[in-house]
């Protein structure tokens, strides 16, 4: 009996032990998460900032309090502002930043918000982004020869021009300044389409130009080449012929050769039977043969 | 013997919370002491297949890489809060984000009034772009393209993603539209809307994937995605006609190509018909003088043996054949050895001349 009063106020004495502890520490203890910072003030006063994780102390409330700060990076899309660049086109930007705080005490005396922040920070960046464009033609931010393109050169600027600046006056890290959007105002972009529509008619008149010739070729092409391969057939043909008219000769030439009078006369008879046709009139003498045999009576 | 003190003020104050906490732990202790065990073993987490864990110890990363950082699925064991705080990302998973800062709705906008309705007329009507309200992009020749994007990420890092980053849909949008505005930048319009799509996709990722490391985001871009690409509205029937003289063009050139493989055949067939033809000419022109050669010779080898009667034969044969195809007049012999005033009277060629007779025509 006495054992076990003894075990339960044992257990008791641990119980209050722990519950005071825990009392104490919540009192005392702050636990900083990464990605986060605490500003502890003394009686409102700000005594220090601590940003590196981990277990830190302070006095309890009311002497010490722990603002805690998110120190994660943001993004911030500024506004589109319409600014003057160096070859004096007129051209809307839009750039962001990567930030996040920098110095715990500065921000939350000058700032104290992350909206605030982002205002301060816009002001910042249009002065920046007016003043680094106006040095630049536009060619520094699109074109198609990369010689001109600038875009590394222009964001580096831009960084150069704001971090400083955001990091003294507002405690505010600018890790990265990017050019987000590039836009033309109203009246650029209908002449940007005149330009364009005219561009388009050149490309089309020039296709259809192109697919002219190009069928023009290949149509004169086939015509050289039909009439080069009916010339060579005619020629063939030609060759063909002309061998075969002398092989012909020579086989009449070999024959007749055996007897050329009998040639001739047999040649006159043709020419008398192709000559003479039904178109042709024979006037005779009665006394002549065979007619002449009729009358005659001797010569039969 | 001590001497018992006098109850003080202090402890005459708490001595009814003592009672109260004195009956609550004699009827309740067995709960304090279940609570305080369940308390000790919160710490114990079960992370998921998709999942990995990173651990706070007063707040602190546990380890110094994120390979040391971070545990996989299974049974994690740390200590109850405040001393560790389990944190559990899910790593594997891939996410989308659709980006329209450069499609033609790009700023989703209350509905707009009248007056408002009025202003945006022209734009509507595709005279103009508005920046404001209508996302594009203008390419290194100057030309102007609309897109919409979506971008496929997952977390790398799950301590940067966690504790460091940036939000990942804000930052996703800004760095991928920012890599595109600048990849479109060095491209022409016509090889971005044609060949080089792939191209602007892979340079658009390269970079905003170095932007979303520079930003310490713990993402990464798994793709990047054109779901939309052309130019503005107003244009389309431009680009088009364009596209149609491409088309027209390119017919032209298959049909000349058709009649090029039709005609070129076509004189081959010609030519070799004529070369045939020249051949067969020649063969038949050669037998026949064959033939008549070895006519010939046959005659010519009779001629020699009976050369008058032969002679005599063909020449009677010819003047019969004359005869019997020609139109024949006969005429009575001349009186006194020549004729005086003798008239023939012929036909129409072709007609048969009707038998003369002798002398009839003779005055």
């Amino acid at each position: 009996m006495g054992g076990s009063m003894n075990l339960q106020r044992w257990l008791r004495a641990v119980m209050g032990t722990l519950a005071l502890l825990a009392i104490v520490f919540s009192a005392t203890g702050i636990v900083v998460r990464e990605g986060t910072a605490v500003l502890v003030t003394r009686f409102g006063h700000p005594l220090r900032a601590t940003t590196s994780p981990g277990l830190h102390w302070k006095l309890p409330w009311p002497i010490d309090q722990a603002v805690l700060l998110d120190m994660r990076r943001r993004v911030y899309e500024t506004g589109q502002t319409e600014m003057l660049t160096r070859d004096k086109k007129n051209v809307i930007a839009r750039t962001f930043v990567v930030w996040r705080i920098g110095d715990p005490l500065t921000f939350t005396q000058a700032v104290g918000a992350q909206s605030a922040a982002e205002g301060k920070l816009d002001g910042l960046l249009t002065n920046a982004a007016i003043g680094t464009l106006g040095g630049h033609d536009l060619s520094a931010l699109v074109s198609t020869n990369p010689e001109d393109l600038q875009v590394d050169q222009i964001e580096s600027e831009l960084l150069a021009s704001t971090a400083p600046m955001a990091l003294k006056n507002y405690g505010v890290t600018v890790e990265q300044v990017r050019v987000e959007r590039l836009a033309l105002p109203e009246d650029n972009v209908t002449a940007v389409f005149e330009q364009m529509r005219a561009e388009r008619r050149q490309f089309a008149a020039k296709f259809q130009a192109e697919g002219d010739l190009a069928a023009s070729r290949i149509r004169s092409e086939a015509e050289l080449a039909a009439a080069r391969i009916r010339a060579k057939g005619a020629e063939e043909q030609a060759r063909i012929r002309g061998e075969g008219a002398a092989q012909v000769a020579k086989t009449y030439a070999d024959a007749h050769r055996l007897d050329p009078e009998l040639y001739r006369f047999t040649r006159s008879l043709e020419s008398l039977d192709k000559l003479v046709t039904g178109n042709t009139a024979l006037i005779l003498r009665t006394d002549a043969e065979p007619f002449s045999l009729l009358q005659n009576k001797e010569r039969r | 013997m001590r001497r018992q003190r006098a109850p003080s003020e202090i402890g005459k104050l708490i001595a009814p919370l003592y009672k109260l906490i004195d009956g609550a732990w004699q009827r309740m202790h067995w709960w304090v002491a279940t609570m305080a065990v369940l308390y000790l073993l919160s710490g114990i987490t079960i992370v998921r297949a998709d999942e990995v864990a990173v651990v706070l110890r007063w707040g602190r990363l546990v380890g110094d890489t994120p390979a040391l950082q971070e545990h996989g699925a299974g049974l994690l064991f740390a200590f109850p809060r405040p001393i560790d705080q389990v944190v559990r990302v899910q790593t594997k998973r891939v996410r989308e984000v659709v980006i329209s800062t450069l499609a033609p709705d790009a700023s989703a906008t209350e509905p707009a009034s009248e007056e408002e309705e009025e202003e945006n007329a022209p734009q509507q009507s595709g005279a103009t772009l508005d920046p404001l309200t209508q996302g594009y992009a203008i390419t290194g020749d100057h030309n102007i393209v609309q897109l919409s994007m979506v971008a496929r990420y997952r977390v790398r890092d799950a301590g940067e993603w966690s504790f460091y980053g940036p939000t990942a849909e804000n930052v996703l949008r800004a760095e991928v539209t920012a890599a595109m505005v600048r990849s479109l930048g060095e491209m022409g319009v016509d090889r971005v809307l044609s060949d080089g799509r792939k191209e602007l996709i892979a340079l658009a990722a390269r970079r905003a994937q170095i932007g979303l490391d520079a930003s310490h985001s713990g993402l990464e871009l798994s793709s990047v995605e054109l779901t939309a690409l052309s130019p503005p509205l107003a244009l389309a029937s431009d680009f088009s006609a364009v596209q149609s003289a491409f088309i027209s063009a390119e017919t032209k050139k298959k049909e000349a190509q058709e009649f090029a493989e039709r005609d070129v055949p076509a004189a081959s067939a010609q030519a070799d018909a004529a070369v045939q033809d020249a051949r067969a000419s020649v063969a038949a022109d050669l037998a026949n003088a064959t033939g008549e050669a070895e006519a010939f010779k046959a005659l010519e080898r009779e001629y020699r043996a009976n050369t008058a009667v032969v002679r005599e034969r063909l020449y009677r044969d010819a003047i019969e054949r004359a005869i019997s195809t020609s139109n024949v007049r006969w005429v009575p012999p001349p009186v006194g050895g020549s004729y005086h005033g003798l008239r023939i009277t012929l036909g129409a060629p072709g007609s048969k001349v009707s038998p003369s007779e002798p002398g009839g025509d003779r005055p």
